[in-house]
């Protein structure tokens, strides 16, 4: 498999997000400042509430900041207008969340292929594609399936093939083992690693999972809105 | 009740619009229901108002075979005293016009002519003015009335048209016009009291001349000495009485009209129920959108402990609330529209006399406590199935966000199987006869097609899911949209089928009205035949009663022009307890130049030809319908020379009346009713004389103040279809409205849909949809949900149409309608709904485009 080059996939400088204005503003994040290069596998953690979900919007396109600079793939989310930000989400961006999010009116083939068909691509070329992925991820026997027809292990493999089959420059998982038991966790964390190597995506999580975080090459703890800790897993690393 | 007042009052003061919509949606139902209800009572309590006033005292009252009784015979009746007081009276409706004016500004007025000496015992004329005020008695009366120039007015029309004692006015009846001097003004009570003071006191004499009714009354009422039974001295009476002549009570007449109307009541009380339906439906939709938007709030309340009993009550307490305002405001908006619909149907109704008399009564503790049972329980109904929805919400689903989308995989039998059952019963209800001359079993009919075809709406939605090629044609955004309508069928059938039964009687009644039309038109266009037409009085519902003087057919018949005359003229009769019009053409003419529709037998012209001279007539398809009359059979009607036999030659095709006609030739109703004159009139002009010309001709011979209407051949179908067209007004301003609203039911539950959706719609936006796919997504929605909608309404829709025309028609009215299919307007109707359902759509489609991505889920 072809490896992207080593080369800031994300880029955040001085990034401050507030909420609000006046006495009831909030102050979501503040001051983050890190860099994540193709290929890198980082996790964010820190307790409820500390701004982790927030940074995920902010590095996925989802937000803006309210100051600082957020660059993702090479392109400043400031200077770029709504459907902008939508196109750069489609062509580099792929997401996975706690609750799976598969829509339950498509079939696990057709979930997977959403993102291909919604940058145009041809139904049948996408739904090949799907394919392909879904028996990368082990979900050849049910592509055909409703989400409400499958375990949540399953969806969330779904998911993460839906994340990926665009080959995104970033993945974004938000608790991606949350909701599942230990195994069904420990599987879907494999295949993120693996997708990772494999294709060279650039992975950020978020978990509380000690454990989760633990498998990642990097860590970025949060508290309070501001980046306490950056540093490769273990207790080497320095804050950055 | 605090739990009341905080989980449902606030939201819904919250959401104002929402709620404003539902209410006023709620009242325009009711407000139609009542209006209807009103209406239909006005026209027959309205006239027995009238009757009773009119009527005064009178026990019982002599008439003659449809054309009253003549003053000859009044001299045989000397024996009546034996029984108590008689008074001969002649009345009818005239037009009231200021002195030698146009007929622009007259109105019409009722018109009493007694003999006031022998009247007062029966009636109150209470003066209270006059020229000469002081003490009332018979001979001050006698004095003021004698004057054959003599007239009194109520107070109320003096007042009304700046009129007092002494000031000139004209009375017009037909083509003359009689000029009077206003002698007095009567106060607000007795016979003055009816039609809202329109009404005018006369000397028998001079009324008689008036009317054009010299030497003959319309009927001799009677008031019992006291101490006599009424059904025995009516008994007696009845055996004395001359050949001709008849005893009833008067009472009588008001059943009569009351008959003459239930169906046109029955059909018209029937649609008024769309109306509520449609109020339903939003009650429905509201409490849906209110359970879907809180859900969480709904997991809150369980949680933390309120048993699914409490929230069902909630709910239904909010659907409960919203009737009540909603009755609240419809019950004296209904007596509004009322008004509204008492106007606009009475030329519906053929006879003048119960549209003069519809005087919408005011609103009574009965029309409101029937606006609120009918209303409450309805939206109770509407909201029983949002409402256990949301108890049968866990606090951990509310919680989890789960919807209740759910895929239909396999389409349950019941619907399909259920359609094709509820279709066989139609078929059946449509076969079977009235009952009591109601078409009572052709609603059932349509009721079973309706609900057919609301089963049919899960399957088509079913289907969608399964359409490959217009998805794939409507690109990503349609595939979408297919499975998102596939997995919301639940939620989406009952708003789709609300649409689907508006669509569907829109188009039924488009399809019947528009049947009706082509064969009136056609009917217009093969029976008049006639150049010129002459009537007495412009349009005038009271123009049956109305005369064409001599002078006027002597001008037509003097001009060269003219080839032959035909003349109409008619009596209302009674048989067997329903008022007919018994009428007379010159059969000569008709058959040289006229033609009428025959429905049997196939020799129309011989059979015409056959009932010269004889006592045969021919009866309108109605009559023969209603009455059971065919071919040869033999009909016995009153006469003036008592009850006589005629043969029935022929049944034609006739849509001017639904009371039955039966048609005699001038000769046989000369010998039976006596000479009189003709209430129309129909030239046949030579070949290549112009008609407008001789229509300017004759109208000049007969000087410009001569109060005459001519009508060209054209002009007259034009004013024919224009009648039509105006009586079905009523029907499509009620269609336009519950359309509308279904169209808003649309919009509110695709809002609802898009609510319910947050996540899936905030994780396209993250997968790469920009909001402008996602709109038009929504609108794809909207409009597939048209096309269903469309698709199964018009089916169920021309379905109905064939039980209006072939099933409830027939049995209502008597009349056959050539089955048309109105493409032109079916296909405009069509575009019309999709372009309201894709609007309805855009709202939604908004909201969809607007969801923030951070909606997408669990917070990390």
């Amino acid at each position: 498999m072809e490896r992207l080059p080593r080369m800031p996939v994300l880029e955040l400088r001085d990034v401050h997000k507030r909420f609000g204005s006046g006495e009831t503003a909030v102050s979501a994040v503040r001051a983050a400042s890190f860099a994540l290069e193709a290929g890198e596998f980082a996790a964010t953690i820190g307790p409820s509430g500390c701004g982790k979900s927030t940074l995920l919007h902010l590095c996925g396109a989802m937000d803006r900041p309210t100051r600082g600079a957020v660059r993702l793939a090479g392109r400043s989310l400031a200077a770029l207008d709504d459907d902008a930000l939508t196109r750069l989400r489609r062509r580099h961006v792929g997401f996975v969340f706690q609750f799976f999010n598969l829509l339950p009116t498509l079939t696990v083939a057709e979930n997977i292929a959403l993102p291909l068909l919604l940058a145009g691509s041809r139904a049948s070329e996408a739904d090949e594609r799907a394919r392909r992925t879904a028996a990368r991820v082990g979900l050849s026997a049910r592509t055909g399936h409703y989400p409400a027809q499958i375990s949540g292990g399953e969806a969330q493999r779904a998911a993460i093939a839906r994340a990926v089959i665009h080959r995104p420059a970033l993945l974004i998982a938000d608790e991606p083992t949350g909701n599942l038991d230990s195994a069904n966790g420990a599987r879907v964390l494999e295949l993120l690693r693996e997708l990772n190597t494999r294709i060279g995506t650039a992975v950020l999580l978020a978990t509380h999972d000690d454990r989760v975080a633990a498998s990642a090459g990097r860590v970025i703890e949060m508290r309070d809105g501001a980046v306490v800790r950056d540093a490769a897993a273990g207790p080497q690393g320095s804050a950055g | 009740m605090n739990l009341f007042r905080w989980f449902i009052l606030r939201p819904l003061r919250a959401d104002l619009a929402r709620t404003g919509v539902t209410m006023a949606g709620i009242a325009v139902g009711i407000a139609v229901v009542i209006a209807i209800r009103l209406a239909n009572t006005s026209s027959v309590l309205g006239f027995e108002t009238a009757l009773n006033a009119m009527s005064g005292r009178t026990s019982l009252e002599i008439t003659g075979a449809g054309g009253g009784v003549a003053e000859e015979r009044l001299a045989e009746l000397g024996w009546l005293r034996e029984y108590g007081q008689a008074s001969p009276v002649v009345e009818g409706d005239v037009l009231l016009a200021p002195p030698g004016a146009a007929d622009a500004g007259a109105e019409l007025v009722r018109l009493l002519g007694v003999d006031i000496l022998r009247d007062r015992p029966f009636r109150d004329y209470p003066l209270v003015d006059a020229a000469a005020p002081g003490e009332i008695t018979t001979r001050r009366f006698l004095a003021l009335l004698t004057d054959p120039q003599a007239v009194i007015l109520t107070r109320e029309l003096a007042d009304r048209r700046r009129l007092e004692v002494g000031s000139a006015v004209d009375l017009v009846s037909g083509d003359r016009r009689a000029s009077l001097i206003v002698k007095g003004l009567l106060g607000r009570e007795g016979p003055a009291e009816v039609l809202d003071g329109n009404f005018v006191l006369m000397d028998i004499a001079a009324a008689q001349l008036a009317l054009d009714r010299l030497g003959r009354v319309d009927r001799v009422d009677v008031r019992l000495a006291d101490g006599l039974d009424a059904a025995a001295a009516r008994q007696a009476i009845a055996e004395r009485l001359p050949p001709g002549l008849a005893v009833q009570r008067p009472e009588r007449r008001g059943a009569q009209v009351e008959k003459m109307l239930a169906a046109f009541h029955f059909n018209l009380t029937a649609l008024s129920y769309i109306a509520l339906l449609v109020g339903m439906f939003l009650v429905y939709n509201t409490v849906s959108v209110g359970v879907i938007t809180r859900r969480a709030e709904i997991g809150m309340l369980r949680t933390v402990g309120a048993p699914r009993r409490v929230v069902l009550a909630l709910f239904l307490g909010e659907a409960a609330g919203l009737a009540l305002v909603g009755c609240a405001a419809g019950a004296p908006l209904g007596w509004l529209l009322a008004q509204a619909a008492v106007r606009m149907t009475a030329s519906t109704v053929s006879t003048f006399w119960v549209a003069a008399a519809a005087h919408v009564p005011p609103l009574t503790a009965g029309d409101v406590a029937a606006a609120f049972a009918a209303g409450v329980p309805l939206a109770l109904v509407a909201a029983v199935v949002p409402a256990r929805e949301a108890a049968r919400i866990t606090p951990v689903g509310a919680l989890r966000d789960e919807g209740e989308l759910l895929l239909r995989r396999r389409l349950p039998k019941r619907y399909p199987l259920g359609a094709a059952a509820l279709l066989a019963a139609g078929a059946w209800c449509a076969t079977r006869p009235a009952v009591d001359g109601l078409p009572v079993f052709g609603l059932l009919a349509v009721l079973a097609v309706v609900f057919a075809a609301a089963l049919c709406v899960p399957p088509a939605l079913y289907g969608l899911q399964r359409l490959r090629g217009p998805r794939r044609w409507l690109r990503v955004e349609g595939e979408l949209a297919c499975t998102n309508l596939g997995g919301a069928i639940r939620r989406l059938s009952i708003s789709v089928a609300a649409l689907m039964v508006s669509l569907a009687m829109m188009v039924a009644i488009a399809v019947m009205v528009g049947s009706f039309r082509e064969t009136v038109a056609y009917w217009v266009g093969q029976s008049l035949q006639a150049d010129l037409f002459v009537a007495a009085g412009r349009g005038s519902p009271a123009g049956a009663r109305q005369t064409v003087s001599a002078d006027v057919e002597a001008a037509l018949v003097a001009h060269e022009g003219v080839l032959a005359v035909d003349a109409f003229r008619s009596v209302d009769l009674s048989y067997r307890d329903a008022l007919i019009v018994v009428g007379a053409g010159r059969f000569d003419v008709l058959l040289e130049h006229g033609n009428l529709l025959f429905k049997a037998p196939a020799d129309g012209r011989r059979a015409l030809a056959a009932a010269r001279g004889r006592p045969a007539v021919v009866v309108s398809e109605s009559f023969a319908l209603r009455f059971g009359a065919a071919v040869g059979d033999v009909v016995t009607l009153r006469t003036a020379r008592g009850e006589q036999p005629f043969r029935v030659n022929g049944v034609y095709y006739d849509y001017s009346t639904d009371r039955g006609l039966v048609v005699m030739d001038e000769a046989t109703f000369a010998a039976h009713y006596g000479e009189r004159r003709p209430s129309g009139l129909a030239a046949y002009l030579a070949p290549g004389a112009d008609p407008g010309r001789v229509r300017r001709d004759v109208l000049a011979a007969l000087g410009p103040e001569r109060p005459v209407f001519i009508n060209t051949n054209a002009a007259l179908r034009q004013n024919v279809l224009r009648v039509f067209d105006s009586t079905f007004a009523i029907t499509r301003a009620l269609e336009a409205i519950a359309i509308c609203v279904s169209l808003f039911g649309v919009a509110a539950t695709l809002l609802a849909l898009a609510l319910e959706r947050r996540r899936p719609l905030a994780m396209l936006r993250l997968l790469g949809a920009e909001r402008r796919r996602l709109r038009r997504m929504v609108v794809i929605e909207a409009l597939l949900l048209g096309v269903v909608s469309l698709g199964i309404g018009v089916a169920a829709g021309v379905l109905i149409s064939l039980i209006l025309i072939y099933v409830i028609n027939v049995q209502s009215f008597g009349w056959t309608i050539q089955f048309h299919l109105p493409l032109a307007f079916l296909l405009r109707a069509a575009l019309l709904v999709l372009a309201g359902a894709a609007l309805a759509g855009l709202y939604p489609a908004r909201l969809a485009g607007r969801f923030h991505l951070a909606e997408r889920g669990a917070d990390a």
